[in-house]
């Protein structure tokens, strides 16, 4: 599997979770709907990267990030008809590895990319993406391909 | 009602990629229920066993949340629009794969102090960082961390390579030798162009090119009683790398005194041993050795050899026990000797237990301060003791004046193969006492070995059974040195 990202959209989205830093970052990745999107080996060419406020409790904000469902709900509804939708999410590690997290796997839904910056000491430094595995049990990385 | 759910991609797989399904309901309830019906995998997706909402999804009801509405029975109008919303969370573990397990030195790392990683050094140590007992937060530790590594020789090669690979924040070496040829077969701190060098000049060039982020602290001096407590006393961990016995007691007093771990190695011709000495925490070295042997009784690897590659083994596992207690990480090797017979190639680990009567770190103890280690050691005797010794300048003038003496060389066959004085008689110290038949009482008797030691030995037991004897200070290594270069040093 492999997630294409335009290199402005990586800059960006690095750029917010180092300014979210020591908190997590989030937010919702637009692409649009490739016909096998869910099912191994598929592609996804990201078109846009909306910032989320990271809406979980403020002492946690560090380790734990939760998007409000009224923008998740916002979005679909303007993109619907559009070919376009919701495909996957972006969100931060500080200082700890891009590797997504037990927390990351109970919360996970099937298809989404699910794209971590890893953010050391205030600087965004190195980026995973994954996917859950089919039976729920684990994610699988899937190729990050900067574009353009 | 006729109203639409709306799904998220992710479950499209579902409806066969459908987007939207059309149904009739006069409640969200009944709408799921047809939903279901027609794609009965949705169920388990959306609800639990007992027929509730999972956490983690949402039900929007046009713009609004059915659960700020009337939940799953929130009546639906003719084109109303029920919009399936995945709750988005995640985030890192509650307790980040990063931190150790418990910080043994609680300074390091979470000091005010604590350096931060610059972008060459999260590259440099990456191996490291990805790692869960170490990660960012204990690769910092090991970056603010002071170790200080006694003797840059055999153990101290590979401990201060490793350690400054390993990005340690300050190292310290103490040594005052210079490199010679014999100490490159195991010695890869230094190089064939050092020989005749300072051992710390040369380490510092080798380790700075290593890791130009490491400080490097040199101490060109003997650890003594006198500056022991000085030196050691800002360093977080100590390696003991010594090879005598004077040196490893300072060292370990030293540290009970100061509270400090000791990673400390020593290795003897095919055998080598390890451990971790932290009288805090367990037994300290005089636990496991009360008093040190009888000064010759045991060789020192110049007197005794050591197989090259001994140190490398040892070394590195002083470094990795010195990392452990940095991070916090698994099991230090504390309580616990680690033997190694390297011909066997057999590894043994017993326990030590701290002893209650240790004379430093018992219960009562009677060493408050650092001793005389050399007196304490045997090496260096009272004047009354102490057998009559000449040096190598009087022993070659006395060769010179033809003066009727017996030149006696108590090493090993082996050594006198390599480098003897013209005209010495051959009895290793071993077998001297079973010899003695074959000297005359009446003779002088001038005894050598390699350094010194074991011919000291040899003397007290010839004047005890009533012989002259008299000792050559510094043994034919000295004669090497000052008198005649053409004799090899080995």
């Amino acid at each position: 599997m492999t997630l294409k990202i335009p290199r402005s959209l990586i800059e960006q989205v690095f750029s917010d979770s180092e300014k979210a830093y020591p908190e997590e970052s989030c937010g919702l990745l637009i692409a649009e709907l490739p016909g096998d999107f869910g099912r191994p080996g598929r592609t996804l060419a990201v078109l846009e990267a909306r910032a989320a406020t990271n809406q979980f409790d403020a002492s946690a904000r560090g380790r734990r990030y939760q998007i409000d469902p009224r923008l998740f709900a916002k979005v679909e509804s303007e993109l619907s008809g559009s070919g376009r939708a919701i495909a996957g999410f972006y969100h931060s590690h500080p200082d700890v590895p891009a590797w997504p997290s037990p927390f990351d796997l109970e919360a996970a839904w099937p298809g989404y990319s699910y794209w971590i910056v890893s953010v050391r000491s205030g600087k965004a430094c190195d980026s995973r993406s994954w996917v859950r595995s089919e039976d729920g049990r684990g994610f699988i990385e899937e190729a990050v391909v900067e574009e353009g | 009602m006729s109203v639409q759910v709306r799904l998220p991609a992710a479950l499209r797989t579902f409806t066969g990629g459908q987007e939207t399904v059309a149904l009739e309901g006069r409640t969200v309830a009944e709408a799921l229920d047809g939903l279901f019906a027609r794609h009965p995998a949705l169920r388990r997706q959306l609800l639990n066993e007992s027929g509730k909402l999972r956490n983690f999804v949402n039900l929007y009801l046009n713009d609004d949340d059915t659960r700020d509405l009337k939940g799953l029975s929130t009546p639906v109008k003719d084109g109303d629009v029920i919009l399936i919303v995945p709750a988005i969370a995640g985030g890192a573990d509650a307790t980040p794969p990063c931190a150790p397990s418990g910080d043994a030195l609680g300074r390091m790392g979470g000091g005010a102090d604590a350096r931060d990683l610059t972008q060459e050094e999260l590259l440099r140590y990456n191996r490291h960082i990805i790692m869960p007992e170490v990660g960012l937060a204990g690769q910092k530790k090991i970056s603010n961390a002071r170790v200080l590594c006694i003797g840059a020789g055999g153990l101290g090669s590979p401990l201060s390579l490793y350690l400054a690979a390993a990005g340690i924040g300050k190292l310290g070496l103490v040594d005052f030798d210079a490199v010679e040829a014999s100490n490159l077969q195991r010695q890869i701190l230094h190089s064939t162009a050092w020989v005749g060098r300072s051992k710390l000049e040369s380490a510092r060039e080798r380790l700075k090119a290593l890791n130009p982020n490491v400080d490097i602290e040199l101490h060109e001096a003997r650890l003594t009683a006198a500056n022991a407590l000085e030196i050691l006393k800002d360093y977080d961990v100590i390696a003991d790398g010594t090879d005598n016995f004077p040196t490893r007691y300072l060292v370990n007093d030293a540290c009970v005194l100061l509270g400090k771990p000791n990673a400390y190695g020593s290795v003897f011709r095919f055998e080598g041993q390890a451990s971790v000495f932290w009288a805090q925490r367990g037994p300290c070295y005089r636990c496991l050795y009360h008093e040190p042997p009888p000064p010759g009784l045991v060789p020192s690897c110049a007197e005794g050899g050591v197989l090259g590659v001994l140190p490398g083994v040892i070394g590195t596992i002083q470094a990795i026990e010195t990392l452990k207690i940095i991070l916090g990480a698994g099991r230090p090797l504390i309580g616990r000797l680690l033997l190694l017979d390297a011909l066997a190639m057999e590894w043994r680990t017993v326990n030590l237990k701290k002893n209650p009567d240790c004379p430093i770190c018992g219960k009562s103890p009677t060493i408050k301060s650092l001793i005389d280690y050399e007196a304490f050691c045997g090496v260096k005797q009272s004047p009354a003791a102490a057998p009559p010794e000449i040096a190598v300048e009087d022993l070659k003038a006395m060769l010179d004046r033809r003066e009727s003496f017996v030149l006696l060389d108590v090493r090993e066959p082996h050594e006198y193969e390599l480098a003897a004085i013209a005209g010495s008689k051959l009895i290793p110290l071993g077998q001297l006492a079973a010899r003695l038949g074959e000297l005359d009482k009446s003779a002088k008797y001038v005894v050598h070995c390699k350094m010194g030691g074991r011919s000291a030995k040899a003397v007290k037991l010839l004047r005890e059974k009533g012989f002259d004897a008299t000792n050559v200070a510094g043994g034919i290594d000295a004669w090497s040195r000052r008198i005649d270069p053409t004799v090899p040093t080995y």
